[in-house]
């Protein structure tokens, strides 16, 4: 039987962060909400509170190009970074030996240059006369107008390379306490390392995948910087018409209506993510099963 | 097992309403606090006087010669002030954006001097965010103002805005690959499709794109502004408008991506592209300048009066400018470069004569700002 | 074995290392790019990555000279450290509860940690701001760490649990049975397994911290971090010296680790040979120095 004071515990240790959360996100999210609610223009006399729901679905219907490209986009890069990011991880994991943490402060050491400055520097290796940009067009891989800056190819080559720290830390984080006993002793039972991979590691892994996928996803669809400075036009992503709405616009209300619906389209998309790929994946509600 | 559940599922659902009733309390305290509104009209008079103390001033990023024999270290030296210069201005409507929840409250975070565009500092005139200023207490400025600034449309009487620098948009062009390009109108020809961009602002390229059309963007309708904006749209989804750029049109003309784009006079030092040059388009160019304001809630108003009236002499603008390289609104600056022997005393681009600058219109802010801002918005975040 | 044969062979077993070279290569290939430009001269001591003005390392010389970038330089990593262990304290235990834990209403945090990261950072920005303004707090690092830590918990929670997930808890039943106590248990046992996953947190958090840009804008007040600085001048030029200080950051990240393994071998090779160790095995006994 568990004491009281055990059964404390718990909230001990959620308390800071939900207090944490509950003030300084909730409540301003609360001060959001009700702006959502309003109508009104700064210019023309001011904000008032109308209970102007209209305002969710005419944000919805002006930019619903901009969430499929956000979606497609995000998607992209995300399945991209999971590609690049995996075996990455893998090796640091195992093979990298005494090397693994400096290895991975190299995955997060350039974020040490300000994002402004790393895309500055991928915008002059990917300019129109650049070697690189010249190979690409010999292999017929640039998509229009034989350049590659100013297209969506180049947003998610931004996307994927900005977030792929945020992809490899958490596979690492889970993949470094895999079992390679686990590992060989799958390779003793199946022929060939593909399926001892596919049937044994994968699923093991799956926690990882789950907590890699989320955490790249999510912040790249709302993500702005990308398409701003490497976009062109035609490539503008739903992070861009917020940031529109509120600085350029001042039209806060439309701003405020419009975040709440992307973040309630993201968290639709994360449970139908969570129901696919299983909720102990995400969840681990180990202590509901009794081991 | 099923009774866990459904406790748990009752626990969520008392946690929940207990946040919310949290989170409601709090908010309803806090119910009206919205956005915008002004102030009803009453605008506060900056009081001038004595001048000590500590200024804090914000500015654009390299807008004024640094150093210990710069313009703010003389101030410091002549006057006792102290002076906290911040560079955290970067566009007019991130500035807005974040200090306008403080200048709603009559607050401004400190700042006792900040320099922003006209229209921005229209703008905030008429929300009640800034100070009116005597005209007595600005003896140097009035004396030495550019006659051309002196009476601009959105401050006829230069109440609440002081020019601090000017400059001019026209056309970038690089020379070795377009030559020909003259008028904004060359911009939309197809064979540089793909290689051209635009900058964002909504009063300087559809205006800009007006002018060539032979329509005056200081007195069109907003269904002109839509036309030309209408125009611009087609270009864009066409491809034939690279992007819509801020400053980084520099990077695109210095790596070569580009042939010409819309920007602005004094960005010579941020190309480095030997054949790029500046051209006045030739159905004219906008003219804007960028104005020191008081805000409302600034601690120290006379050393922001005595600092504004100290710039305005013609020996510190004649620094400020041999810096700065843009357009100095203090007349007597040209004879002080000639006599040091400065190149930029011979060039246009620092010294437009009236001639030069005949068909140039102003930042001008187009009627049904809402509805021609959305308009022009979309077309960026197409 | 003809030579090609061979040399193909020896791609298909290390396929994995060499896709992973190239990975890391990917990664850095920026950096290079930085690395170079710092060395380039250019007009007006502004950044333009271009390099028809010769070489120089004057920027390399004068990389401290500017107060305004030295202090946001300070200010930028000083934020970083605190919110980067504020918010992986919090939100390591966060993630124990959610992992370990029977509670009531777990659904309802899980959902509060995932909303956060969904929420575009403009949105942040601005309510947070609103928020301030409205209770007359003080615009300035106190915000700035507030908000830096208030968007890291939720990455930092999502790493720890993907480690936390089908964790043995053999091992603590068994030190459990070995006579230690909870505390102990945590302190010998649980964290030093966990320890890769809170050090991955840790890093991604500080990685967010130090580059935070929208958020960090809305929140400063007058304060200037690094990449308000670097975006501040980016209107009128970069000074090149950031490239310089870029690299350099880089640079002594990557020497400070190498440091460490340095002495760590050094302390393995004056202590008695040790057998080699495979990585995951074997399970080490709680309470012994090899759980790690």
């Amino acid at each position: 039987m568990r004491s009281w004071k055990q059964r404390l515990v718990p909230y001990w240790l959620l308390g800071p962060g939900l207090l944490w959360l509950l003030f300084f996100f909730v409540v301003p999210m609360y001060f959001m909400g009700e702006l959502a609610l309003y109508s009104g223009s700064l210019t023309s006399g001011g904000f008032e509170f109308t209970w102007a729901w209209s305002n969710f679905p005419d944000a919805l219907s002006g930019h619903t190009e901009q969430v499929v490209r956000s979606f497609f986009y995000a998607g992209t890069a995300t399945v991209l970074c999971l590609l690049i990011g995996y075996p990455l991880a893998y090796a640091i994991a195992f093979r990298a030996g005494r090397y693994k943490t400096l290895l991975l402060f190299a995955v997060i050491a350039p974020f040490f240059t300000t994002y402004l400055i790393r895309t500055i520097a991928w915008k002059t290796i990917l300019s129109d006369d650049s070697p690189v940009v010249s190979v690409l067009q010999t292999l017929s891989l640039t998509p229009e107008g034989g350049r590659v800056l100013a297209t969506s190819g180049a947003v998610i080559a931004g996307l994927t390379y900005n977030f792929l720290p945020f992809m490899i830390l958490p596979l690492y984080a889970n993949l470094e306490r895999l079992d390679m006993r686990l590992i060989e002793a799958a390779k003793d039972l199946y022929s060939s390392s593909r399926s001892a991979f596919l049937k044994v590691t994968l699923p093991l892994t799956m926690p990882g995948i789950v907590a890699g996928v989320l955490l790249t996803f999510i912040p790249a669809f709302g993500d702005y910087v990308n398409a701003q400075l490497l976009g062109g036009t035609g490539q503008a992503m739903i992070g861009n018409v917020i940031q529109s709405l509120y600085l350029n616009q001042r039209n806060y209300p439309e701003a405020a209506a419009l975040s709440f619906l992307m973040m309630a389209l993201i968290l639709a998309i994360v449970i139908v993510y969570i129901r696919f790929a299983g909720t102990e994946a995400f969840m681990g509600d180990e202590d509901e099963e009794g081991a | 097992m099923l009774s866990s559940a459904r406790s748990d599922r009752r626990a969520t659902a008392i946690l929940a309403v207990l946040i919310a009733a949290v989170t409601l309390a709090l908010g309803l305290a806090a119910c009206g606090g919205g956005a915008g509104g002004g102030n009803g009209g009453e605008t506060t008079v900056a009081e001038g006087g004595k001048a000590e103390g500590e200024l804090v001033f914000s500015n654009w990023p390299g807008y004024i010669d640094p150093g210990k024999n710069g313009t703010i270290a003389e101030f410091e030296d002549k006057t006792g002030i102290k002076v906290d210069y911040i560079e955290d201005i970067n566009s007019n409507d991130s500035f807005f954006g974040k200090l306008q929840p403080q200048l709603e409250q009559g607050q401004s975070g400190g700042r006792s001097l900040f320099v922003v565009a006209d229209y921005m500092a229209e703008q905030m005139h008429d929300l009640g965010y800034l100070q009116e200023i005597e005209k007595d207490d600005l003896p140097t400025v009035f004396e030495n103002i550019l006659p051309s600034l002196k009476s601009p449309e959105f401050d006829p009487e230069r109440k609440f805005s002081v020019p601090w620098q000017g400059g001019m948009t026209g056309i970038w062009v690089d020379t070795s690959k377009a030559p020909e390009i003259k008028s904004v109108n060359d911009l939309f020809d197809p064979k540089y499709k793909g290689k051209v961009t635009m900058l964002d602002e909504l009063r300087e390229t559809p205006a800009l794109v007006m002018l060539a059309e032979g329509v005056d963007p200081a007195k069109a309708s907003a269904d002109e502004w839509l036309a030309a904006i209408d125009k611009i749209k087609s270009a864009a989804d066409s491809g034939q408008i690279r992007r819509f750029t801020g400053n980084d049109y520099t990077e695109d003309l210095t790596a070569g991506n580009i042939v010409a784009a819309i920007g602005w006079s004094g960005d010579a030092s941020l190309i480095e592209n030997p054949n790029a040059e500046w051209r006045m388009p030739t159905e004219g160019c906008v003219r804007w300048s960028e104005n020191m304001v008081i805000p409302v809630g600034a601690p120290n108003t006379a050393a922001a009066i005595a600092f504004m009236n100290f710039v305005y002499r013609p020996e510190v603008a004649a620094d400020i400018t041999e810096w700065v390289e843009y357009i100095s609104p203090v007349d007597g600056v040209k004879p002080i470069l000639e006599k040091n022997g400065s190149e930029l005393a011979e060039s246009e681009i620092v010294f437009p004569s009236d001639e030069f600058t005949r068909n140039c219109t102003g930042q001008n802010t187009p009627p049904e700002l809402d509805q021609v801002n959305e308009a022009w918005q979309n077309v960026l975040t197409g | 074995m003809s030579a090609p044969a061979r040399a193909w062979a020896w791609v298909r077993r290390n396929a994995l290392l060499i896709y992973a070279g190239l990975a890391v290569a990917y990664m850095l290939i920026p950096i290079a790019v930085i690395a170079v430009f710092s060395f380039g001269a250019t007009p007006k001591d502004k950044l333009t990555f271009g390099l028809d003005n010769g070489f120089t390392t004057e920027y390399w010389r004068t990389m401290f000279s500017k107060p305004e970038l030295n202090e946001a330089l300070i200010t930028s990593l000083r934020l970083a450290l605190f919110a980067t262990l504020i918010a992986t304290a919090i939100g390591t235990a966060m993630a124990i509860a959610l992992v370990r834990h029977r509670f009531r209403g777990k659904r309802l945090a899980n959902l509060l940690i995932v909303i956060p990261m969904a929420t575009p950072e403009v949105v942040i920005g601005a309510s947070l701001l609103s928020m301030f303004i409205y209770y007359s707090f003080a615009l300035g690092f106190t915000t700035l760490l507030i908000a830096h830590v208030m968007f890291s918990i939720s990455f930092v929670v999502v790493v720890v649990r993907s480690r936390l997930i089908g964790f043995d808890r053999n091992i603590e039943e068994a030190a459990a049975d070995l006579g230690a106590g909870p505390l102990t248990t945590f302190r010998t046992v649980t964290l030093p397994l966990l320890a890769p996953g809170v050090v991955s947190a840790a890093l991604l958090a500080f990685a967010l911290s130090i580059d935070d840009f929208v958020i960090s804008n809305f929140n400063s007040g007058t304060t200037v971090t690094f990449p308000l600085y670097v975006y501040g001048v980016s209107l009128r030029g970069i000074p090149v010296q950031v490239n310089a200080i870029a690299t350099l950051l880089f640079l002594l990240a990557v020497i400070a680790v190498g440091l460490v393994l340095f002495q760590q071998r050094r302390a393995e090779k004056m202590a008695a040979v040790q057998p080699e160790e495979e990585p995951g095995g074997p399970i080490p006994l709680p309470g012994t120095a090899a759980a790690q």
